[in-house]
């Protein structure tokens, strides 16, 4: 088993590898999104001395360490994935032994994600330098969120690719997953730290998978949960984690079934 | 007149593309609506914590994302389509047929292939715009709304001029088939006043990537922000871009030998 992964990860590195030079274009897209936020937060905040007790430096610091966060946990199968149930070179990778999804496209994702934080990294510390944020990790902070990075990272990947799936059904899936994407934004705490969303929302948003993946390691890399809300978090990201890959494997399983239907 | 006959050809037969895939549409616009809903709940939790953004209201914020739509609408209708034409005639040797066609390249590179239903975006866009106009306080002069328009327009001039620039680039170096991932990466920024960001994200989305030059520059003409020596001084370089670009797509498009010679 081990030396599929393996192979797998040799052949995705070394394709990867061949387009070194469009990753700092991808990346492009990453950092965006945080630093419009993070540009908008720290200027309400330093108009009024804080927003809800955040000041400036909090809203630099939780963006400057949600960045690394996003590239590490989020998932890009619909890309490299979806397009092969709807030309149909799924089939080639059915006839292997192999999961298609939890083998070559799981690999996939992590060597993308390898390669993009070795650009990210100089490009943060240039961020660094300009914003100055007093980052609050300690070694102990950032060994505890490890787990925690690892399962959020499956749980997003188990959730894109469950709904990339829908394609079975219905061909192309850029609408649900548009919708996926957008509530993702509003609910992971990409757009604002989730203490800053109105109350139901923020209730809501904590009980959902997305905030797993992003708000829970950045506040816990930063020392800002308490145990009991670290030992809550953990626990949903377990449930969630196994709901989500139930979810998906029956999915897949129904899918394949109605692939072949259309296929054969 | 012989170009607006073929732009006329062009956009009938962009419509009939578009309305081969009737429930693509209707879900494109779903998705569009849904993503208005998402910004003004964006702007509710912003405006919630806060009263103002770098001296904006909440209206003017609403009309600035009606500029930004503009701009977006632009990308999605417009440049990206072609872009990826243009990439993929550049890869396959098929662009050089269109050299050979009597018709100016850069025109025909522009407008070949046009996402019609978007017209929704303009449309969304001017409802934002006309709204948020309309509830802000800011007391507005003639001459303020007439650089407003004129801005506007000399914004999406610099954009499409920056966009021709970066896929004549393509001619000389031909891998470069990216070449427009900055600019849509970058069109995000629209959606807010570029006076929150720090100095060197404005100096960029000013004047490296101008979407800016589309959405918070007219707007502060309107707010009466501008001097007239600003003013005149964007148009000045509205007119140079649009000069600079063709020349570069001239130059370029000579250089070009194609994928299959």
């Amino acid at each position: 088993m081990l030396t599929i992964y393996k192979r797998f990860w040799q052949v995705n590195w070394a394709e990867q590898w061949q387009y070194r030079a469009n990753l700092f274009m991808y990346l492009a897209y990453w950092l965006v999104a945080p630093i419009v936020y993070l540009s908008v937060w720290t200027a309400v905040a330093r108009a009024q001395g804080n927003v809800n007790g955040m000041t400036a430096n909090d809203f630099a610091a939780y963006y400057l360490t949600l960045l690394p966060v996003d590239i590490l946990t989020s998932s890009i199968t619909y890309h490299i994935f979806g397009y092969k149930i709807q030309d149909g070179t799924l089939s080639n990778e059915l006839i292997r032994p192999t999961h298609p999804i939890l083998t070559n496209t799981l690999v996939s994702n992590i060597s993308f994600k390898a390669l993009i934080m070795l650009v990210l990294i100089p490009i943060w510390i240039v961020l660094y330098a300009l914003f100055q944020p007093t980052l609050t990790i300690t070694l102990g902070s950032f060994l505890m969120a490890i787990p925690a990075l690892i399962m959020g990272f499956l749980i997003s990947f188990l959730m894109e690719s469950t709904i990339t799936l829908i394609a079975f059904w219905t061909t192309r899936a850029y609408g649900p997953m548009e919708l996926f994407w957008a509530a993702g934004q509003m609910l992971s705490g990409q757009f604002v730290p989730l203490t800053l969303l109105p109350g139901v929302a923020q209730t809501i948003a904590k009980v959902l998978p997305f905030q797993l993946w992003m708000y829970f390691p950045v506040q816990l890399m930063s020392n800002k949960l308490t145990p009991q809300e670290i030992a809550l978090n953990y626990g949903l990201q377990v449930v969630w984690l196994i709901a989500l890959f139930v979810l998906f494997r029956i999915v897949w399983r129904a899918g394949i079934r109605k692939f072949s239907a259309v296929g054969g | 007149m012989h170009i607006l006959r073929v732009l006329r050809a062009f956009i009938r037969v962009n419509l009939q593309q578009d309305l081969a895939y009737r429930s693509d549409i209707a879900m494109q616009i779903v998705l569009s609506l849904f993503w208005t809903l998402w910004e003004i709940a964006s702007l509710g939790i912003i405006f919630s914590n806060t009263p103002s953004i770098a001296g904006w209201s909440i209206w003017e914020l609403i009309a600035l994302s009606g500029m930004w739509r503009l701009v977006n609408g632009f990308m999605i209708s417009i440049v990206w389509p072609n872009t990826e034409l243009f990439n993929r005639g550049v890869r396959e040797g098929t662009l050089d047929y269109m050299f050979l066609m009597p018709l100016n390249s850069q025109f025909h590179v522009s407008v070949r292939r046009i996402t019609i239903w978007r017209i929704w975006d303009v449309l969304m866009a001017a409802i934002f715009i006309a709204v948020g106009l309309s509830n802000s306080a800011q007391i507005t002069t003639l001459p303020n709304i007439i650089s407003f328009v004129v801005l506007t327009l000399t914004g999406l001039v610099i954009i499409y001029s920056l966009w021709i620039v970066l896929i004549a680039l393509t001619f000389w170096f031909t891998k470069f088939d990216n070449n427009v991932t900055l600019l849509s990466a970058l069109t995000n920024t629209g959606r807010f006043p570029a006076t929150v960001y720090p100095a060197w994200l404005r100096l960029i989305v000013t004047f490296v990537i101008p979407i800016a030059v589309a959405t918070t520059v007219p707007l502060q003409a309107l707010r009466g922000e501008l001097e007239v020596w600003q003013i005149l001084g964007f148009v000045l370089i509205g007119v140079l871009a649009v000069f600079v670009s063709s020349r570069i797509w001239k130059v370029g498009s000579r250089k070009y030998s194609g994928a299959s010679a």
